[in-house]
């Protein structure tokens, strides 16, 4: 969900009407957009569409406004032919792909510069990735010399003055001293050669996709022309890019050139800014939306979304612009459609549908059971099924293993519990301060390795029951055992066993026939004091998969 | 250590214990009408019939009493001798159990000689003697402070469980089945089946979680993993151009914790789902997150899916709707262009809360025919998500998600029930 900033009169200006901001957050809904906040003249929009890059932009915000109203159909952009040329020789595995486009006779004011900067940001980050799909630049034509090389050298070779730097550096002290290198630098890791672009008189440009030179590849206000260029590994994704850039710089006015670019001896001319094509029918759009659009109507809502239509037998011909890449099914104009529609002026329709409701056996018996243990007395309470392994392991003065997480956001939430009984201890832990006796109750999955299953792993749900108080005897947690038991119908018993975190000679495990189903006791005062508990504890814990399975086949 | 007979004992060596007069009696009219025998006992017939049965001597069929076994209360005739030698001043052998039965008693201290003591006293309990004998009438009771507050625990569900429990309840009522499935889940549920590119930025791992262990686990079915396969890279059959990549059976067989719910509607779509059918599931799920008011790195989903073939557009308004009147008894909802990748049209719904006002409630979309179709549903399917944790936290007031999870057992404690 990228957010932009843009300035309200900036984006009145390249609406061509004005919108108060009231007005504006309706309007925006066209271009898949939330008003979010609105401080003096910048507004914040969140575009809800990750897949329309297109959009990211208040040049992009403006032209789907803009078609709603004026039912404009699809905006052609003129790509005029130029002598521009690009060759391109580079030994770099990275980024060997590269388009670009000529954009003459522009006016950069503050707010058309901060779009500048926030369109090429947004899509080398968010759809390019970080710049691993795609890097840009931007260059003042007025500065460099034609034809250009995109080419690679040794990074020891390759000697600029990078953007915000007074002193030339070379490749390697790029990435070690700039932050954009600091940054994006672990993408030419491993590289022999850094693919940089070079002009006709051999300056170097840029280092793609570090950073550009702050002598040849900076774009100011006084700019007027300008050369961009994004390098990558996917055609696609980089037309994408370059159309979506190339019309950002017609719709403030410029006028756009194409380039040749060589490989070899391979030339394509760019940016390809040809409308697409796409058919749908009228009674599919209808069917998904559920309308009764006529043909004349379809066509309509059509424009307003900037397609060209036209029925051609029983299908429609949509004619598209060439930087919407998110076009792959009828689906994608149905959807552009029914915004033209807007979604609030279509009739909700409740579908009346036999179904029959019902909650799963296990979430009943569960529920009986939280039930059972209220009545007991005991007060329910909810953790979280990730822990760490000194809580579920270490304090419980026992040795196991647990599912864990890669690079977790903090090592107190890196493992899925096996057990419910550390995190009633640490509730009790965090309650001391709370009048005695405490008990308490917890049902929850807890999440164990199963090399038979297709997921290697199977949640196991489990309830657990502690006591705490000044004093506390083994009679009250057996008796509490017995009363859950005996109410949901499951005939047990008791054997002396031993366990580490309890008492020796005073626990027991739970079975049910011959199953191990669980263990009873009082808490090791070893236990207690890793807690930093000071009553005696008695608890129990079963596992509830083995109950559940007995209560399915009553 | 003396003993003498009680009022009762007297009673009986008099007239015989009662199991004994109703064994007499059953000797002559075996098979008598329940009603009969109890007219014929008195008062006393309860507690005949009680020892009766516990010697096994008697049977009740259908409301008729019949003897069975009139040799098993020989016991009675130990009483009966016990109680004379008592009444003759002797201590008998089963004294103890005379004492048990109450037919016999401390000598000096029957309960109305224990009543005595308290005649004219001020009293703070009332007990047995003073009850029984009435006592009561001579004695003067001490007030309590009334006006004092008692206090004491009680057992009780947690807040935010019990408002989850409740959603469950009203989603049956509307007709919604539970559906289930793993905490751990294959990236080709959470992704790779709900049409998502595996070049898509979402699946990086800023967004969600990967396991140091278990690392991979096993694809389902393989003609279901070749439809999926071809549906991203081709579009399959399903009139799309696909996303026109290569798609590596590697990258889906990768374990993670679930992302999202709708992991289990796609399982739920594989696994032959009714139609017309509705579906949800209120799951944990783990997104790595950066902690705060609003995210916890461990939340619940609620979300769930329908299917139908007359399903449109507007019908997925229409249960929007229907769920903001439910869940947050709001008329008058709006509804915003959205994006998910598994969905078109996708649309956020906002509904006008009685006191928060506009409220972010959901998400729904219809889950796109690339997504749908591979794993064989050929009908229109909606899928929907509800941010009833948002509406959890304004009912239990509480302005951090964190709560939801409360670890404060004083808060618990004052939590109301209702």
């Amino acid at each position: 969900m990228p957010k932009i900033d843009v300035s309200h009169k900036d984006l009145c200006g390249l609406i061509g009407r004005k919108l108060s901001t009231e007005q504006l957050a309706d309007e925006v809904l066209y271009a898949k957009g939330e008003l979010d906040e609105v401080n003096g003249d910048t507004l914040k929009i969140d575009i809800k569409d990750t897949n329309r890059p297109d959009l990211w932009s208040a040049e992009g915000v403006a032209r789907e406004i803009r078609a709603r109203s004026k039912k404009s159909g699809l905006q052609v952009y003129e790509v005029r032919k130029s002598s521009y040329v690009v060759n391109v020789d580079t030994k770099s595995a990275s980024q060997p792909m590269t388009v670009s486009v000529v954009a003459k006779n522009i006016h950069i004011d503050d707010a058309f510069m901060s779009q500048i900067i926030q369109l090429q940001e947004k899509l080398s980050v968010t759809f390019g990735r970080n710049r691993k799909d795609i890097s840009m630049g931007i260059y003042d034509i007025d500065k460099i010399t034609f034809p250009l090389t995109y080419t690679s050298l040794h990074p020891e070779k390759i000697r600029l003055v990078p953007l915000d730097f007074k002193r030339e550096i070379n490749g390697n002290e790029i990435l070690e001293l700039h932050p954009k290198g600091k940054e994006f630098g672990h993408l030419l890791k491993g590289h022999e050669q850094y693919p940089i672009w070079v002009d006709a008189n051999k300056n170097i440009l840029s280092m793609p996709p570090i950073i550009n030179s702050d002598s040849h590849g900076k774009v100011v206000k006084s700019t007027k022309n300008v050369f961009i260029e994004c390098t990558g590994y996917d055609m696609k994704i980089l037309n994408t890019a370059i159309c979506i850039l190339a019309a950002q710089m017609a719709d403030r006015g410029a006028n756009l050139y194409s380039v040749k670019v060589n490989y070899g001896k391979k030339s394509i001319l760019t940016p390809d800014m040809s409308p697409k094509k796409f058919y749908t029918t009228v009674s599919y759009v209808n069917k998904v939306i559920g309308t009764g659009l006529t043909d004349k109507k379809f066509i309509e809502l059509a424009e307003k979304s900037l397609y060209d239509a036209k029925i051609v037998g029983r299908k429609v011909e949509i004619l598209y612009p060439a930087y919407r890449q998110d076009i792959m099914h009828e689906r994608d104009i149905v959807e552009d459609i029914a915004i033209s529609l807007g979604f609030n002026s279509l009739e909700p329709l409740n579908p009346k549908l036999i179904t029959k409701g019902g909650l799963l056996r296990d979430q009943i018996y569960a529920d009986r059971i939280a039930e059972v243990m209220t009545g007991c007395g005991f007060q329910e309470i909810l953790s979280y099924t990730l822990t760490n392994t000194s809580n579920l392991f270490e304090k419980m003065n026992i040795a196991g293993k647990a599912i864990e997480i890669e690079k977790p956001q903090s090592s107190n939430w890196s493992v899925f519990r096996t057990s419910l009984l550390p995190g009633l201890m640490e509730f009790l832990a965090k309650n001391k301060h709370v009048e005695y006796p405490q008990s308490v109750f917890e049902i929850g999955d807890t999440i164990v390795e199963d090399q038979s299953v297709q997921t290697r792993s199977k949640d196991v749900p489990k309830m657990t029951a502690v006591i705490s108080a000044a004093v506390v005897n083994y009679d009250q947690i057996s008796s509490t055992l017995d009363a859950l038991l005996r109410n949901i119908g499951i005939e047990y018993t008791l054997k002396k066993s031993s366990h580490p975190s309890f008492i020796e000679g005073r626990t027991a495990e739970i079975l049910v026939g011959k199953t191990h189903t669980g263990f009873i006791g009082e808490i090791h005062p070893a236990v207690l004091n890793g807690w930093d508990l000071e009553n005696p504890v008695v608890a129990f814990e079963i596992d509830l998969e083995e109950i559940f399975n007995l209560l399915r086949k009553r | 250590m003396t003993y003498i007979l009680t009022q009762e004992g007297k009673n009986y060596l008099k007239h015989g214990l009662p199991e004994k007069r109703l064994v007499e009696l059953l000797k002559d009219r075996n098979g008598i009408q329940m009603n009969d025998a109890a007219s014929a006992l008195g008062k006393e017939f309860s507690i005949a019939l009680q020892w009766c049965k516990k010697y096994k001597c008697i049977d009740v069929v259908n409301g008729k009493l019949i003897l069975t076994n009139h040799e098993n209360i020989k016991d009675v005739e130990d009483l009966q001798a016990g109680m004379e030698l008592l009444s003759k001043g002797k201590e008998p052998i089963n004294i103890l159990i005379l004492l048990s039965r109450k037919l016999a008693e401390k000598a000096g201290e029957s309960i109305i000689e224990r009543a005595e003591k308290f005649v004219g006293k001020e009293i703070t309990n009332l007990n047995l003697e003073i009850i029984k004998t009435g006592t009561w009438k001579k004695v003067k009771i001490k007030p309590y402070n009334v006006e004092a507050v008692g206090k004491r625990q009680i057992g009780k569900r947690h807040p935010y469980n019990k408002f989850l429990q409740e959603t469950r309840q009203k989603l049956v009522e509307m007709g919604f089945q539970e559906m289930t499935g793993p905490t751990i889940e294959l990236e080709f549920w959470n992704f790779d089946a709900l049409f998502q590119p595996q070049n898509h930025p979402s699946r990086g791992w800023t967004q969600t979680y990967s396991l140091v262990r278990p690392k991979d686990g096993l694809l389902p079915d393989k003609a279901l993993v070749e439809r999926v396969k071809a549906a991203h890279e081709n579009g399959w059959r399903t009139g799309s151009t696909g996303w026109g990549y290569k798609w590596d059976p590697a990258k889906a067989t990768k374990l993670m914790p679930r992302a999202h719910g709708t992991a289990m509607s796609a399982r739920m779509l594989a696994n032959k789902p009714k139609i017309p059918g509705k579906y949800f599931a209120i799951s944990r799920c783990y997104r790595p997150d950066v902690i705060d008011a609003t995210h916890g790195v461990e939340f619940n989903q609620t979300e769930g899916i329908v299917l139908d073939e007359s399903l449109t557009l507007r019908s997925l308004l229409g249960i929007l709707k229907e769920f903001a009147l439910e869940f947050a008894g709001a008329e008058k909802v709006k509804f915003l262009p959205d994006y998910y990748p598994f969905t078109e049209p996708s649309v956020q719904m906002s509904a006008k809360h009685p006191k928060l006002g506009w409220v972010e409630l959901g998400g729904a979309g219809i889950f796109r025919e690339e997504l749908t179709q591979p794993l064989g549903v050929n009908v229109p399917v909606i899928a929907w998500g509800l941010g009833i944790d948002r509406l959890a936290m304004f009912k239990l007031g509480i302005g951090d998600i964190r709560y939801l999870f409360s670890q404060n057992l004083d808060w618990l404690r004052k939590q109301v029930v209702v």
